[in-house]
């Protein structure tokens, strides 16, 4: 049922976007990095997740709670241009989706990651393309912020993504616990 | 047992979010003392400003105002060594199972002693050392997966994640809340045993009073901010008159020699241990009744 | 210091401020449809004399709201110096890809043009202007009237198959569950910076590292999530809950004249700033 509405995928649209919510609203949705912006986000993951879990409807609704609450909380003159702040949103989980079940059977935690890590670059790409056709930013400026920012954003974002989803669907690497070696 | 005085506060002020609409004074002039080796319970009803109490002993929330010293470190002070004071003050929130957050059980309460950048061997002997504490055998479960862990058996994990971190205080938000009674009784037990066996100076908030009349040694009620009634269980749960201007529950066993008492026999209303008790109905049953009567 | 931990007190979505003027009196769904074709319309004008006709009717609204602007704007003033450097980038680099106009100064690379002006001007105009018409619309309408315009506004999509109710539920939880894992997060921070924890006090330049401190918060943040959606679908599923159903609202709203006639202003100026060509 990974198309419809059902009531599991309802009610994990709904929490999923709060917690996009929160993260966007307090310091918690940052991540300090050395780039120009000075912070990763990670705003966004509830949208991989809830792609990576429910599907691309809920990965897109959760993408458009997210932009919303941007748009909404934006202290920045980009992101209070709702075709900045809201559509490219859209795209992060459908996105995450797709390769998520594209190369699910290679292997799950190949597949989360690499769906964190494309997920993560569609908002990066889509963000910074509307920002250059909406005139905010120049494209050699756009190609820099990518490349800076961008990667950069992406390694979090899988980390993220991998050590969440993993501990919610219990699934374990490594046997043994740090402290299990004998010295 | 009761050694030299490792907490304490005086007139503590403390109000959240100053200069918003949501302005809201949590404790307006709170004391109280606290000795080393002793086991405090801390009552009062929800609002009644116990947890911003107990965040105050390892500095999470400092004073606005008042006199705040544990174990040594004046929170009034703008510089303190903070992470010395939360390796001491050891604070438990309630259902703290939620903080579990590694796969491995091993990992998780290892988490705290590697953030103090302690060698792996004696990091191993303190996760070691706080398993066997709350009942977790070492070698059988530092392997083991978190999440398939039961309730109870994750509020153990959590509990050795604090103790690990070999505090001298021990601070615990209500921690059988919430817990099957079996669980609740064996951690009832590690917490008295950690008390009097390990010497840990442990501080309880509760809302069950055979809990309390079990472990605590003294017992602070807060109301409305302030503690308007401290001393031992004996004490506290005998004074009929503030146990019900206070609203504060007693033990069923105190409960039930109450009722006895009220129907005219004479028992001892603070046998409030459930043998104490027993030892009372006895004393009526047997007719020891009669011979008080005659007195 | 105190503030350390407490994230509900930077939370200002969906506060509402209860003042009871016109705007707050206006039908939920007649605010939503206007403030959407307003910002539509303003983000789409590029022109000075438009924007500042915006600009004049959202500090005319947030008069008319009886809410003081500095609850508006109390969020920008961080920024601000943010904006600044934004909006000289921009000048300086912005004249090549909008070099229209009349040109005023020209150095190696750097181009200024009357348009790149323009430009720099009226996005930071448009800026505040939104700002000022989302804080009316979110601090004049409670949660509740919100969703249930949002149900009523998208209901004729229910035409083709889109499930309007639905959404509007999703939306609704959304909003109903963030001061819960406000609460929540505060309770873990406080927890894991118990344990010894430190958020964000490593070396800046090691990504992976800093990513890894916010771990003890982030993971136990989505589990709390995902376990309390895991207790609501059997809450739902065990009242019979049946996505696609019918059903009837508790509320029912009425359009008035005066929501008409609001609705007609609304509307004819958002087609001048759309269509009108401003000679400025």
């Amino acid at each position: 049922m990974k198309g419809t509405l059902t009531v599991r995928n309802i009610v994990i649209a709904g929490v999923l976007g709060a917690v996009a919510i929160l993260l966007g609203v307090t310091r918690l949705g940052y991540i300090p990095v050395p780039t120009a912006a000075g912070n990763a986000t990670i705003m966004h993951i509830p949208a991989i997740i809830g792609g990576i879990m429910q599907g691309p409807i809920v990965g897109a609704i959760v993408g458009i709670i997210f932009g919303v609450s941007s748009f909404l909380n934006a202290t920045v003159p980009l992101f209070k241009d709702p075709l900045v702040a809201i559509l490219p949103r859209l795209f992060i989980g459908v996105v995450a989706w797709l390769v998520y079940v594209g190369i699910r059977r290679k292997s799950e935690y190949f597949a989360i990651g690499t769906a964190a890590f494309l997920g993560t670059l569609t908002n990066t790409v889509l963000v910074l393309t509307m920002a250059v056709v909406r005139g905010y930013m120049g494209a050699e400026v756009a190609w820099t912020v990518a490349l800076t920012s961008g990667i950069p954003e992406a390694v979090v974002g899988t980390i993220v993504t991998l050590a969440v989803v993993l501990a919610w669907k219990q699934i374990g690497k490594g046997k043994k616990s740090r402290i299990s070696e004998d010295l | 047992m009761s050694g030299k005085p490792i907490i304490e506060i005086e007139d503590l002020f403390h109000t959240y979010m100053i200069g918003t609409p949501m302005e809201h004074a949590a404790l307006k002039g709170t004391s109280m003392v606290v000795n080393e080796g002793e086991c405090i319970a801390i009552i009062g009803h929800t609002g009644s400003g116990k947890s911003t109490l107990i965040q105050h002993f390892n500095g999470l929330i400092r004073p606005d105002s008042g006199k705040v010293i544990i174990d040594g470190i004046d929170l009034t002070k703008k510089r303190i060594d903070i992470k010395a004071l939360r390796r001491n003050v050891g604070l438990v929130f309630q259902n703290p199972e939620d903080q579990i957050f590694e796969k491995l059980i091993g990992d998780d309460i290892a988490y705290g002693p590697f953030k103090q950048g302690l060698p792996l061997k004696e990091v191993r002997e303190r996760v070691k050392w706080a398993m066997d504490m709350v009942g977790l055998n070492f070698e059988e479960m530092k392997d083991r997966q978190t999440f398939a862990l039961s309730g109870g058996q994750k509020r153990k994990v959590a509990l050795a994640g604090i103790l690990a971190l070999k505090p001298k205080i021990l601070v615990l938000d209500e921690p059988t809340a919430g817990l099957d009674p079996r669980s609740r009784n064996e951690l009832l037990d590690k917490i008295k045993s950690l008390n009097k066996l390990e010497n840990l100076t442990v501080i309880f908030v509760s809302h069950n009073m055979e809990e309390v009349a079990y472990l605590a040694d003294r017992v602070y009620v807060m109301a409305d901010g302030t503690d308007v009634l401290s001393g031992t269980p004996e004490d506290i749960f005998t004074d009929k008159e503030k146990l019900q201007r206070y609203q504060i529950g007693t033990p069923e066993t105190v409960q039930a020699l109450y009722r006895l008492k009220d129907l005219g026999y004479n028992v001892t209303t603070s046998a409030f241990t459930i043998s104490e008790a027993a030892d009372e109905i006895i004393k009526v049953l047997t007719g020891g009744e009669v011979e008080n009567h005659g007195k | 210091m105190a503030s350390e931990f407490e994230l509900s007190r930077n939370i200002t979505i969906g506060q509402y401020v209860p003042t009871d003027s016109f705007i707050h009196r206006l039908d939920p769904r007649i605010k939503l449809l206007i403030f959407t074709v307003l910002v539509l319309a303003i983000a789409l004008n590029t022109s000075y004399v438009g924007n500042a006709l915006g600009l004049l009717l959202s500090i005319y609204l947030f008069w008319a709201s009886k809410i003081p602007v500095s609850y508006g704007l109390s969020g920008i003033k961080p920024a601000i110096p943010f904006i600044i450097i934004l909006a000289v980038l921009q000048l300086i680099f912005q004249g090549n890809v909008f070099s229209g106009g009349t040109v005023y100064f020209e150095y190696g690379f750097i181009l200024i043009t009357s348009e790149s002006i323009r430009l720099v001007i009226v996005s930071a105009v448009r800026f505040v202007e939104i700002i000022l018409l989302s804080s009316v619309l979110t601090l004049s309408t409670s949660t509740t009237e919100l969703t249930h315009a949002i149900q009523s506004l998208l209901s004729p999509l229910k035409k083709i198959k889109v499930p309007v109710h639905e959404l509007s539920l999703i939306i609704t939880i959304a909003i109903r569950f963030v001061p819960t894992f406000a609460i929540e997060m505060e309770k873990m921070m406080k927890a894991q910076a118990s344990r010894g924890a430190d958020f964000g006090s490593g070396e800046w330049w090691r990504i992976i590292q800093r990513t890894k401190d916010m771990l003890p918060i982030i993971i136990p943040l989505f589990n709390i999530a995902l376990s309390r959606a895991e207790d609501l679908i059997l809450a739902m599923e065990s009242r019979c809950y049946t996505p696609g159903n019918d059903r009837s609202t508790y509320s029912v709203y009425k359009a008035l004249g005066r929501d008409y006639l609001v609705l007609f202003i609304g509307l004819l100026f958002s087609l001048l700033l759309l269509f009108y060509p401003f000679p400025y």
